[in-house]
C-alpha cells in the first residue's frame, strides 16, 4: 500500500521573466516500510522534492497524498498538526533547541501532542536510548558532538512514532564515522522497526541500505534503481 | 493550555540560559522604567503631601474650629472649651484671637519728625504659648531669640515675613519693619491704643501662616483688641488618631458643639487650590512615567525582536516537526513578562523598602514644604498592571512578526 502517491509536482519560484522552475513534473509513490534514498547532483532539486513531500511547501502544480489525505487541501494549522502527527523530520544542522536538554528536545513534540509531562519524559528517555545516546538525557546541544545532536534529531522524529521519517542529507556536516553511524541508524530503523524513510543523500555508500535510489537531474527522475525487497520483481 | 505548558517551558529554558549580565540590564532597565513611573509622580505629590504634613502639624492640626459664616467669633467660647476638654479623645488643643494692627520700630532713633515712619501692617494672633506650643511645636520654630513665657508681659515673637532683612530674599514683596531683632522695641498699634513690646523672638516655618503674623500672650491681646467677651476666633485640636478625625468630629457635632461654631476636619480645611496641584502633578508625573513606559516598551520589543530573529531558524524547526505558533509566541511572551514582573519587584522593593523611609526620614528641603514621597499601593499596583500589559504587548509582536514567517524559509534562513 503506497503511504506517499505525489503526481505532476511542479515547483516554480518567482514570477514573470524571473521564474526558476526547479521541479518539472514528477510521479513519486512510496510504500509504507519501504526506505527510499534521493540521489542527485547539488540544485537538482532534491531538497525541494522533499519539502512537497513532507508538508514544507506547497508544490505550484501537482498533487500529494500521504496516508490518504490530501495534504495540499490542508490550511496552515491543519498541516503543522499532520506533521506533528504523521511526519518526522531529521534536518542537515540546527535543529535542536539549543536551551533545551536533549530530553526536553525530544519531549516538545511529545508534549505537543498531548502527552502527559511524565509519560513524555519516559518516552523521551527511551527514544535516546533507542539512538544509543544512554544517558545524555540533561545534556544540552552544545555539549554534544555533532553526530550525537543529530542523533537526538532523530530521536526527536521518531519519538512520536511518525508514519514516515524524513532526512534531508542528514549527514552533511558531519565527518565519516559520525555520518556512518547516523545512516546505520536510520537504517536499521527501517529494517527493524519497518519505520517508512525518505531520505537525501548524497553519498553512494550512504544508500546502500535502502530499497530504492531515485535519481534526479534538473528538477525530473531520470532514474529508478531498486535495490531491496520493494524490487520490482516482487 | 497545552500551548503555555510547553511555551513556559521553552520561555524559562530561554531565561535560565540567556547572558546573566543581558538579563540582569534588561531588568535594571525595567525596574528604573517602574521607578521613574511611581517615583517621579510620587516625589511630586510628596511635594505637596509635605505642605500638607506641614500645615497639619504646625499649623491647624487634625480638626479646626472658628467661627460660624454668619458669627465673628466662636461663641460662648469659654464654655466651648470647657465641653471640648470632656472629649478624651482631644490630646491637645489652642485657641487663638485673631486681629490686625500696626508695627512701628525705630520711632526713638528717629531725629526727624517729618520722616517716613517705619511701619507694617501686621496680624495679631493671641496664644496662650503653652497651650500653642503643646498643641503646634511654635517654640520649635523660633530661629532668633525666644520662646514666650507664660507669664510674659509686653513681649512678643514676629514671623520673618515682617522682617526687611528676611523678606529681601523674597523679593521685597512684603510690608515689612527694618533692623528689627530679638530685644528690638516695637509699637503696636490697634485704632487708636497703641502698646510698647519688646520682640522676644523671630519666627520661620515653612508655612507661610506662621510666618505672616506676630504673636502675643492672649491676655494682651483682648486688652488690645477689647475683647472683654473673651471669645476666640479659632481653636485647632489634636486628636489621638489622625485618621478617626472625621468620627471625632462627628462626635463633637452630636453633642451640640456645632451650635457655637463651625467645626471642620483638616481634609475639609484643605484649599481647592493645593488638591488641584496634587493633581495636577500626578497627573505630571504619570506623564513623564508614561514617556519611561514607551521607551521601556521600545526596548523590550527590540530585545525580543533581536533575540527571535537570531532565532529564527529553530523557531521554523520548531514550527516545521508541528508545534503550534502560539507555543513559541508563549515562549517570548513568557520572557518579556519575565523582565516586567521581576523590573517591578525590585522596583516595588526599591520604593517601599528605602526610598519612602528615606524621604520620611530626610525630606527633600522646598521652600514651601519638605518633600516626601507618595506612592499608595493601590496606583502602585495599577501602574505595575499597566506596565506589565504593555510589556507583554512589546514582548508579543516582535515574536508575533517572526513567528508567523514561512516555515520553510526560516528553515532554509530565506528571506
Ligand atoms: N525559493 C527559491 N527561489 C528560487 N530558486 C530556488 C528556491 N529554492 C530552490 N531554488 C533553486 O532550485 C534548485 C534546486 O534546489 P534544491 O532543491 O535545494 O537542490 P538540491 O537539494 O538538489 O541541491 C536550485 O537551483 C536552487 O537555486
Ligand atoms: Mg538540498
Amino acid at each position: 500500500m503506497s503511504i506517499i502517491v505525489a503526481k505532476n509536482i511542479h515547483r516554480k519560484f518567482g514570477k514573470d521573466k524571473l521564474i526558476t522552475h526547479v521541479l518539472k513534473g514528477i510521479d513519486i509513490s512510496i510504500e509504507e516500510g519501504e526506505f527510499v534514498a534521493i540521489m542527485g547532483k547539488s540544485g537538482a532539486g532534491k531538497s525541494t522534492l522533499m519539502y512537497q513531500l513532507s508538508v514544507l511547501d506547497e508544490p505550484t502544480e501537482g498533487t500529494v497524498e500521504i496516508d490518504g489525505t490530501e495534504v495540499v487541501d490542508l490550511n496552515e494549522r491543519e498541516k503543522t498538526e499532520f506533521r506533528l502527527n504523521t511526519l518526522g523530520y531529521v534536518f542537515q544542522d540546527y535543529a535542536l533547541v539549543p536551551d533545551l536538554s536533549a530530553e526536553e528536545n525530544v519531549m516538545i513534540p511529545l508534549l505537543m501532542k498531548g502527552m502527559p509531562w511524565e509519560e513524555a519524559k519516559l518516552q523521551a528517555k527511551k527514544s535516546i536510548d533507542e539512538v544509543g545516546m544512554v544517558g545524555k538525557y540533561p545534556n544540552l546541544p552544545s555539549e554534544l558532538s555533532g553526530g550525537e545532536q543529530q542523533r537526538v534529531a532523530i530521536a526527536r522524529a521518531i519519538a512520536g512514532k511518525p508514519k514516515i521519517l524524513f532526512a534531508d542529507e542528514p549527514t552533511a556536516n558531519l565527518d565519516t564515522v559520525s555520518g556512518t553511524q547516523v545512516v546505520d541508524l536510520i537504517t536499521s530503523l527501517n529494517k527493524n522497526h519497518g519505520q517508512t524513510v525518505v531520505m537525501v543523500t548524497h553519498e553512494r555508500e550512504y544508500a546502500m541500505g535502502c530499497n530504492r535510489i531515485i535519481h534526479m537531474e534538473d528538477g525530473l527522475v531520470t532514474n529508478i534503481e531498486y535495490l531491496g525487497r520493494f524490487g520490482r520483481g516482487e | 493550555m497545552r500551548a503555555l505548558r510547553i511555551g513556559l517551558l521553552l520561555g524559562f529554558r530561554q531565561i535560565q540560559r540567556a547572558n546573566f549580565w543581558t538579563t540582569s540590564l534588561i531588568i535594571f532597565v525595567m525596574m528604573l522604567t517602574f521607578l521613574n513611573l511611581i517615583a517621579v509622580s510620587g516625589i511630586l505629590v510628596g511635594l505637596i503631601a509635605g505642605a500638607e504634613v506641614a500645615v497639619r502639624e504646625y499649623a491647624t492640626g487634625d480638626i479646626i474650629i472658628s467661627a460660624k459664616d454668619d458669627e465673628d467669633r466662636i461663641l460662648d467660647t469659654q464654655t466651648f472649651i470647657r465641653e471640648l476638654e470632656s472629649f478624651p479623645e482631644i490630646t491637645a488643643y489652642s485657641v487663638r484671637y485673631d486681629g490686625g494692627g500696626t508695627l512701628e520700630a525705630n520711632y526713638k532713633e528717629r531725629r526727624d519728625l517729618t520722616g517716613e515712619r517705619d511701619t507694617a501692617a501686621v496680624t495679631v494672633t493671641g496664644i496662650d504659648p503653652i497651650m500653642e506650643d503643646e498643641m503646634t511645636h511654635l517654640s520649635e520654630l523660633v530661629v532668633d531669640g525666644e520662646y514666650l513665657s507664660p507669664d510674659d508681659e509686653g513681649k512678643m515673637l514676629i514671623g520673618v515675613y515682617f522682617l526687611a532683612e528676611y523678606a529681601e530674599n523674597f523679593g521685597d514683596v512684603f510690608d515689612t519693619v527694618e533692623n528689627v531683632k530679638p530685644g528690638s522695641i516695637v509699637r503696636l498699634s490697634v485704632g487708636n491704643i497703641s502698646k510698647e513690646f519688646e520682640v522676644k523672638g523671630i519666627v520661620e516655618s515653612k508655612v507661610d501662616e506662621v510666618n505672616f503674623t506676630t504673636f502675643i500672650p492672649e491676655r494682651e491681646f483682648r486688652r488690645l483688641f477689647n475683647r472683654l467677651d473673651r471669645n476666640a476666633d479659632q481653636i485647632v485640636v489634636r486628636v489621638v488618631d489622625p485618621d478617626r478625625n472625621a468620627e471625632i468630629k462627628e462626635a463633637l457635632i452630636n453633642s451640640g458643639l456645632d451650635d457655637f461654631a463651625k467645626i471642620r476636619t483638616y481634609e475639609e480645611n484643605v484649599p481647592k487650590f493645593l488638591t488641584d496641584i496634587k493633581n495636577t502633578f500626578d497627573l505630571l508625573g504619570t506623564f513623564i512615567g508614561s514617556i519611561g513606559i514607551i521607551v521601556a516598551s521600545i526596548t523590550i520589543f527590540i530585545i525580543i525582536f533581536i533575540n527571535a530573529l537570531s532565532r529564527k531558524r529553530h523557531i521554523g524547526i520548531l514550527k516545521g516537526i508541528g508545534i503550534d505558533r502560539h507555543v513559541i509566541e508563549v515562549a517570548y511572551v513568557i520572557q518579556a513578562a519575565f523582565y516586567a514582573v521581576t523590573g517591578s519587584l525590585l522596583g516595588a522593593l526599591v520604593t517601599y523598602g528605602f526610598l519612602i523611609g528615606y524621604f520620611d526620614r530626610n525630606p527633600i528641603s522646598f521652600p514651601f514644604s519638605d518633600g516626601i514621597m507618595v506612592a499608595d499601593p493601590y496606583s502602585t499596583f495599577i501602574k505595575f498592571v499597566v506596565l506589565f500589559i504593555i510589556t507583554l504587548i512589546a514582548g508579543f509582536i516582535p515574536a508575533w512578526i517572526i513567528v508567523k514567517q514561512n516555515t520553510l524559509n526560516s528553515i532554509l534562513g530565506r528571506k
